[in-house]
């Protein structure tokens, strides 16, 4: 069992995937710092795409919990997230 | 006559052939704005309790308001009043387009269009000649909407209905150019008096009160729009359909009928991809709006078409598990040509494809599969074998196939693309609304799912008082008449520019979180206008709004809805959600599915019903709602 990370669009225009899967990670903050990892030295496109985006865990945004210490584990979903308008 | 109206009530007697302008009340106009409020008000005196919706007696109003026919960004909409044929309760939509300014300089607040035409027919309005000209309109029957308004002339204002309205399809809608009002089946109304077309026209301008406090403001506030995050680049850039880039991270994107909140390819819809793959770089707009919302796709096969928003590439992509722009684009076209509400449509048929998993119903269409999609979209147009049983909507299918369960609607309206499960206080708001599961009716679920900044979606903090304020606020808004877009403007720049996890973010998602007391004072103040509406108002109108004065402009109105239902016979037992939604679990930690009946009690409460859901006659009085 792995986590599965989805990406925003723009994110995964620049890493030219939409998921990846982790392992070993305990938590978001972990995640966060393995997607940074992946664009290597685009270290500012990272930092641009992420400035405003949250993370949710299994749908559920971290900032209402503990935010980037929330825990994760094998089988869970994390998302980053735009906030965005419309409908 | 209070300025920004015109004055006048068209009254149109399609049976008589007949038609008579008198004036419009003034008292009930400061009392209902216009627009829907009007609407509603002429509707509950006009007509008794249990009409049929698709008779003679069931009025078609459409109605303006007093920012109808200005430049204010947003502002040229109308909304369609009538009984709704589909939930049998208050039916009511609104449209951009052009129709509202057609029918402004046709210096017409209001049309009454009442009982029914033998024939089919078409009604044209001179302004100012002060008159209506009935023209026989059977070359244009079976025509699909955007046919019959190339027809009529592009440059002319016109509201249409197509095939679906002519059959009586219960989620039919009226289009005016690429717009739609679509919801409650007021297309259906409207064919069931063999109304084709509407057009309307004149040289009236609107009066104002102050034009050069407007005029200056208007310019500010257009400024301030197109520096605007949402309204000035991400509605620009990605449109509605961007959103999908946040419902479906947070678990709220229907899914397979609303079994799931989260679909692994719904990107393949998202207005990102569409922006990448699709665009011609063709925006629309509904007249006078800098926002730009709309956009024209190039699909191969179909051509130049309008774009799907975010409802329709939802309920009609991730929802049937078909998460393909080419089909939903294709979809799309169909639906509007043949003029029909993509919300319902997109959940009837999920449900029927639901049905055919489960073994209920052959329906020939099923999950993740385009095949006979398009064919079943037209045979509900034109009630074709079973799409005449699709054509009636979802609970009505779950009443002669079975499926309760998993009928996704509220009083008979089918459910928004926003799962209730990840945003409770938009259940609250489902719920509750007078004319069913919509989400334009207060749009809670920007503050607590959608927005940049969101309360937590699984507490209770809130989630009675917010819908409450937003539903106000809607009614107020859809009754100036303004684009219930506006309210993304409430959200200044600095908010959205925040990181989610700075100090301040979490400082006020923890402020706003616990504001419910704070939040109702604050809205209820009636102190000085300060929001751009409110400005815009009493600029044109010379007299003062505020917010206060709208929340209860917009209390007054929903609670005159909330009358209506409950003379037709709707009790609390109807401000319910689906099972699915009450009863199935989509997040970890939910032992089941949404709370709703530990948050009515405290909405009933804050609305001033009692128990049983019922104004009492003490709020009646504070609103001056006469019933």
């Amino acid at each position: 069992m792995s986590i599965t990370v989805e990406l925003t669009y723009d994110m995964s225009q620049a890493l030219g995937t939409r998921r990846f899967e982790v392992e070993g990670a305990a938590t978001a903050a972990d995640i966060v710092r393995l997607t940074r990892a992946r664009f290597g030295e685009r270290a500012a496109e990272f930092e641009r795409l992420t400035r405003v985006a949250a993370v949710s865990v299994n749908g559920v945004l971290v900032t209402h919990g503990r935010g980037l210490r929330t825990k994760v584990a094998d089988g869970d979903r994390v998302m980053f997230v735009k906030a965005s308008a419309g409908g | 006559m209070i300025r920004g109206y015109a004055g006048r009530v068209l009254d149109v007697d399609l049976a008589a052939r007949t038609f008579e302008f008198g004036p419009l009340d003034q008292d009930t106009a400061r009392l209902y704005l216009g627009g829907k409020g009007y609407g509603t008000r002429l509707l509950y005196d006009m007509t008794p309790a249990g009409i049929d919706p698709l008779g003679p007696a069931n009025p078609l109003i459409f109605a303006t308001g007093p920012l109808n026919g200005s430049i204010a960004p947003q502002s040229n909409r109308f909304a369609v009043v009538c009984k709704s044929p589909l939930t049998g309760a208050i039916g009511n939509a609104a449209c951009g387009g052009s129709f509202a300014y057609g029918l402004k300089r046709a210096g017409v607040d209001v049309l009454i269009v009442r009982n029914q035409s033998p024939s089919p027919i078409r009604l044209e309005i001179d302004g100012d000649r002060s008159h209506v000209a009935f023209i026989d309109a059977s070359d244009l029957w079976g025509k699909g909407t955007g046919e019959t308004q190339e027809i009529l002339g592009r440059k002319k204002h016109h509201a249409v209905v197509g095939p679906a309205g002519e059959h009586l399809v219960l989620f039919a809608g009226i289009v005016s150019n690429e717009r739609i009002a679509a919801r409650t089946g007021v297309g259906a109304v409207m064919g069931s008096k063999r109304l084709k077309a509407i057009t309307a026209g004149g040289s009236r301008r609107l009066e104002m009160d102050d034009p050069q406090a407007f005029k200056k403001y208007t310019k500010w506030a257009g400024a301030m729009f197109r520096r605007h995050p949402v309204l000035g680049d991400r509605l620009k850039r990605v449109g509605t359909s961007g959103i999908v880039s946040t419902t479906n991270p947070r678990n709220i994107l229907p899914t397979r009928n609303f079994k799931y909140g989260h679909h692994p390819d719904a990107l393949n819809v998202s207005g990102e991809f569409m922006a990448d793959h699709a665009l011609t770089g063709v925006k629309s707009s509904c007249i006078h709006c800098p926002v730009l919302c709309g956009r024209d796709v190039e699909i191969e096969g179909v051509g130049r078409v309008k774009g799907p928003e975010y409802e329709t590439v939802a309920l009609l992509g991730t929802n049937l598990d078909v998460p393909d722009l080419t089909r939903v684009s294709e979809w799309n076209h169909l639906a509007d040509e043949l003029g029909m509400d993509t919300i319902s449509l997109g959940a009837v048929l999920g449900f029927a494809m639901e049905l055919q998993e489960r073994g209920m119903l052959d329906a020939g269409v099923r999950f993740g599969d385009p095949a006979g999609v398009a064919d079943l979209i037209k045979d509900i147009a034109y009630r074709k074998g079973l799409g005449n049983d699709l054509a009636d909507g979802v609970r009505r299918m779950s009443e002669k196939y079975g499926g309760r369960p998993f009928a996704m609607h509220v009083k008979g309206l089918e459910l928004s693309a926003y799962d209730p499960r990840g945003s409770y206080a938009q259940g609250v708001e489902y719920a509750t609304s007078n004319r069913g599961g919509c989400h334009v009716q207060g749009a809670s679920m920007y503050m607590e799912s959608t927005g940049p900044l969101t309360i937590d979606p699984h507490s209770l903090n809130l989630k009675a008082d917010l819908p409450v304020v937003m539903q106000n606020l809607a009614c107020a808004i859809n009754s100036m008449v303004l684009c219930i877009f506006t309210t993304y403007g409430m959200a200044p720049r600095f908010i959205h520019e925040l990181s989610p996890y700075s100090r301040t973010h979490r400082a006020l998602t923890a402020i706003f979180e616990h504001s419910g007391p704070l939040l109702r004072l604050a809205m209820g103040a009636k102190v000085a206008p300060i929001l751009w509406f409110e400005k815009w108002l009493t600029y044109i109108t010379g007299e003062r709004f505020t917010s206060g004065h709208l929340q209860e402009i917009g209390a007054r109105i929903f609670n005159l809805e909330r009358m209506y239902n409950l003379r037709e016979g709707l009790t609390a037992a109807d401000d319910s959600l689906p099972d699915r939604i009450l009863h199935e679990p989509t997040f970890p930690g939910m032992t089941s599915g949404h709370p709703l009946h530990l948050l009515l009690p405290r909405y009933y409460a804050l609305r001033g019903w009692d128990r049983h859901g019922v104004p009492t006659a003490r709020t009646l009085k504070r609103l001056q709602v006469k019933v």
